[in-house]
């Protein structure tokens, strides 16, 4: 198992001797691609910048991505369970899915200004999408055994939203939240580069004004990472909460 | 107390994909409190219908249905059903789902966990709260079902083909407890089932129902000391007179 694990390193060590071999024959003047020992001496270096660049760009992401689950998983719920509203809203959601949340970034930059305001707007609009769709989903999936039993207890309609609906729908909706997660981490960093003048893509963007390409390799390193262990992160949770469901579902081999 | 479930003249249309399908014509019986009643018939009889609408989840196209003396408009506080698909709710531990009935309608949760540890040990469930429904084995599940049922202590417990999915064996021991539990508690039961043996070890009265419309084709009062022996004389009787009125297939199990 624990061997098994390890595979998962494997295309990044094949990435990093490619790097490595790169840089050994000069394939590109050091200026443009600078060995892995300058990179890693970003870290030390240039710690403070990363680390408070990192830690503005995560912050958008949280409050973005949480402003959408507490827009989306209640609407969802509804528009899962309730026809009508389904009926009304399922042309606009397929119309606003449909466009990239870069693409607004004009619209932001004129409503709301340069700033936090309007990178924290198209995280929120990246998670949305996949979050409402995701739980609307999770909604019809559900047993309609269960609905019925339900109703022949006569259960309230609140007890039927937070004791039936919901759970139901749980493992949907964290799969919407990895897609959001992972939507708003995107976004972010594309965002910063216009919008904002902090942030992990704002820092990149800046290292490439000045020539530290060893600072913008170093800022991707950290996106990648940082991805992963949000993406880590999502999952954990989602087995804790969803533990019910070990030995349900199909397990790849 | 006579006459405490009482349809009168029930019929149940379904508008078809091309033409309306007549499900049930025309059903007139009572049944008195404390009556073990068999729906007997073949799939697409219309007797899981009729349970269905008895339960007040299905509304009868014409005809009325009142039971304990009021007129059925949607589920009857009166009644509890237990489906063949068991209707368990996978997030919930067995106490959860024993308790949901008895939630639905406000119980305090002391009294919700006295009256469930009570019922789940009288269906042998004992030792098992914590474990979740897909921990459980096929019978161990319908027992679940059945102790959600007792809980709210109706006056009717209505039953879809509740032993449909189970082993003969599971089967068997479970129709033994039924009984065991229904000369405790006295309820009235309507019990659906396509097996002519299971009605004829169950039931005092047996409602034999033909297909296309459904209709009621024989009303049989099972008259046999319990509990009973399917090797007697008068049982092998009894069954080869259901099997004619049943229809031609010799059992269709």
């Amino acid at each position: 198992m624990q061997f098994r694990r390890a595979l998962g390193l494997l295309p990044l060590a094949l990435l990093f001797v490619a790097w490595h071999l790169a840089v050994e024959f000069k394939v590109y003047p050091p200026i443009l691609l600078p060995p892995p020992s300058k990179v890693a001496m970003v870290f030390v270096e240039d710690w403070d910048t990363v680390l408070s660049n990192a830690g503005a760009s995560v912050a958008r992401v949280i409050i973005g991505i949480a402003l959408s689950f507490l827009f989306a998983v209640p609407l969802g719920l509804m528009i899962g369970r309730y026809r009508l509203l389904d009926t009304m809203t399922d042309w606009s959601i397929q119309i606003f899915r449909s466009i990239p949340p870069i693409s607004l970034i004009p619209l932001a930059l004129l409503f709301l200004g340069i700033g936090d305001k309007p990178a924290i707007a198209l995280i929120f609009l990246a998670g949305t999408w996949p979050l409402l769709i995701n739980t609307i989903f999770g909604v019809r999936g559900i047993e309609r055994t269960l609905i019925k039993v339900a109703r022949a207890a006569r259960a309230s309609e609140l007890l039927v939203m937070k004791d039936i609906i919901l759970p139901a729908a749980l493992p949907a909706i964290f799969t919407g939240l990895r897609l959001a997660v992972g939507g708003g981490w995107l976004t972010v960093v594309t965002a910063e580069m216009i919008a904002v003048k902090s942030g992990l893509g704002y820092m990149i963007l800046n290292a490439q004004l000045t020539f530290r390409s060893d600072l913008i390799i170093a800022g991707i390193i950290v996106i990648g990472a940082i991805g992963l262990l949000a993406d880590q992160l999502v999952r954990r949770v989602r087995a804790h909460v969803c533990r019910w469901q070990e030995g349900l579902t199909a397990s790849p081999e | 107390m006579n006459r405490f479930i009482e349809c009168v003249g029930v019929g149940k249309i379904y508008p078809g994909k091309n033409e309306p399908v007549e499900a049930l014509r025309g059903i007139d019986f009572t049944c008195d409190a404390g009556d073990f009643i068999c729906l007997l018939g073949r799939s697409g009889c219309g007797k899981s219908t009729l349970l269905q609408m008895m339960a007040g989840l299905e509304t009868p196209t014409s005809g009325q249905i009142s039971v304990a003396g009021n007129e059925l408009h949607g589920p009857s506080p009166d009644a509890a059903i237990v489906f063949q698909d068991h209707g368990l709710f996978p997030w919930m531990t067995v106490q959860k789902n024993v308790e949901f009935n008895m939630k639905a309608r406000g119980t305090p949760a002391a009294e919700r966990r006295r009256i469930a540890e009570r019922f789940i040990a009288m269906t042998s469930l004992t030792g098992f709260e914590g474990r979740y429904p897909h921990e459980l084995s096929g019978g161990m599940r319908q027992r679940v079902g059945i102790a959600r049922a007792l809980t709210t202590d109706p006056k009717a417990l209505l039953m879809d083909e509740p032993f449909g999915a189970l082993d003969a064996q599971t089967r068997g021991n479970l129709q033994d407890e039924l009984l065991q539990i229904w000369e405790k508690q006295r309820t009235t039961v309507l019990f659906v089932t396509h097996s002519i043996d299971e009605a004829l070890l169950l039931a005092d009265r047996i409602l034999v129902f033909s297909p296309r419309p459904g209709r009621i084709a024989a009303d049989i009062k099972v008259d046999l000391p319990r509990p009973r022996a399917p090797q007697s004389e008068a049982f092998s009787a009894l069954a080869r007179e259901l099997r004619g009125l049943v229809g031609a297939e010799r059992d269709f199990d």
